[in-house]
């Protein structure tokens, strides 16, 4: 049995700390969602530089650990005088990383539409920005939501790093209260249901939305 | 209005049309037929670049089709097109799919599109179909929406790349009947079809296409009683004894 009084002697540093995780997670999903959607067309886009631009950029941050990303722009950007707090820091880290997942979620999404949906809208005389955006691109959402809510999910939890950046997230917090107090597996026990919190409804309102899009079929 | 001077087009290394010559003016309804993989389809769509081709010219109403400088999407405006498979788009609704082309690319009010979509809706025999989605039709009503949706850009010709192909045999009459009527009300067609009926009673001209050429150039009556070439006569005889 966990001890509870570790919670409520502690309520303000996790109410600080998830609020703070719920904040970046949806800076970064909103963030990662448009970059993602971008890349997805850059990739597939009918103009060749755009397809480099998009696969460099993919294929670059989805190989490498977010870590690095996260360190670098804490720690190398203000010796071009730019200098990022930790949230910044973290938050837009996992934009660039989530995004490159994102982009190929949307991209094999975008693919899976028929050929003919393309073809009988651009020879209707609808441009192909229109085309994505009227034929293309609602068709493809409904397939794309599975794994998106997946990108989503594991946004929420790699958020984690804006712990090493001092930024004051929940895993931070359990953190510091663990220093604090010499309590270590209670204190880890509730920073977990707190996680749990977000993600549950986070996957149930992807499976939800997922039924009713295929309904409207 | 549509004419082809010497063109080729090749996919990779192999020639999908040799040399086509064609020309076909303002209110002609013209019938393409031929074995499968003889290139018709490919013919057809290079009149409105889904092809483009690789050699020769292609003009539509004057305008170099695979000239850089010519706004296809503009072009296209002008071309309706129906295509085996229907292609309505699943998450509009009939209304929608046939207004979304008149709105988007012409720039109609929706007032003004949803009238016009209603009149062709009206024509092709579904008015009662304008708020059901796609799925709910059968494949006839699928294919006579697509025409409808193909017609309220208002186009000056009308190509039609199988249109009755996909569809179970009691639904290809109600189909044939609105492209007849279309043909007598004067509207250029290109056909691509194997329905003799259909062009025997309204096509101006057979064009035979096998292995990329056009073989022949005729009158449906006489090109149905009397092929001149020899494969269009084998052809014949296997689409008429199936």
């Amino acid at each position: 049995m966990p001890d509870f009084s570790i919670l409520t002697e502690n309520w303000d540093m996790y109410i600080k700390g998830f609020f703070i995780t719920i904040y970046t997670s949806l800076i970064g999903l909103i963030g990662s969602f448009i970059l993602g959607t971008i890349l997805a067309i850059f990739r597939i886009a009918p103009f060749k530089p755009f397809n480099w631009i998009g696969t460099i950029y993919i294929e670059f941050f989805r190989n490498i650990p977010l870590l690095i990303i996260a360190f670098f722009l804490f720690t190398a950007l203000p010796t071009i005088n730019m200098q990022l707090d930790g949230f910044q820091a973290g938050t837009l880290a996992l934009i660039i990383y989530t995004s490159a997942f994102i982009a190929e979620a949307i991209r094999a999404g975008i693919l899976s539409i028929p050929k003919g949906q393309t073809e009988a809208a651009r020879s209707s005389g609808l441009t192909y920005t229109q085309t994505m955006r009227y034929i293309i691109l609602p068709q493809a959402i409904k397939i794309v939501i599975p794994p998106l809510g997946n990108q989503f999910i594991n946004l929420v939890k790699n958020s984690s790093i804006l712990t090493i950046l001092a930024a004051g997230d929940l895993m931070y917090q359990a953190d510091l209260i663990s220093t604090r107090t010499f309590v270590t597996f209670d204190v880890y026990i509730f920073v977990a249901i707190f996680y749990l919190v977000i993600t549950i409804p986070l996957s149930t309102g992807v499976n939800y939305l997922e039924k009713r899009l295929a309904r409207s079929n | 209005m549509i004419e082809f001077k010497n063109v080729d087009k090749y996919f990779g290394d192999f020639q999908v049309l040799k040399n086509i010559n064609l020309t076909i003016k303002k209110g002609e309804v013209v019938v393409i037929i031929g074995p499968s993989g003889s290139g018709k389809s490919t013919l057809l769509r290079c009149m409105n670049r889904l092809e483009t081709i690789s050699n020769g010219s292609l003009t539509i109403n004057g305008v170099e089709l695979n000239d850089k400088k010519t706004d296809i999407n503009k072009l296209r405006r002008k071309i309706g097109m129906v295509f085996q498979h229907f292609y309505l788009y699943p998450h509009k609704t009939v209304l929608e799919n046939i207004m979304l082309a008149p709105v988007k690319a012409l720039g109609q009010s929706k007032e003004e599109a949803k009238k016009t979509a209603l009149a062709y809706l009206e024509k092709v025999g579904i008015p009662d179909k304008a708020n059901a989605y796609p799925s709910q039709l059968s494949g006839g009503q699928q294919q006579r929406v697509a025409i409808a949706r193909g017609l309220a850009m208002h186009p000056e010709i009308m190509l039609f790349d199988e249109p009755t192909s996909a569809l179970d045999p009691e639904m290809i009459g109600e189909v044939l009947e609105v492209m007849k009527h279309l043909a007598k009300e004067g509207m250029t067609m290109v056909v691509v079809t194997h329905e003799m009926g259909f062009a025997k009673e309204v096509a101006d001209r057979i064009i035979f296409v096998d292995k990329g050429e056009i073989l022949e150039d005729a009158d449906p009556a006489e090109f149905y009683k009397e092929p001149k070439e020899e494969r269009a006569k084998l052809f014949l005889s296997r689409i008429l004894n199936h």
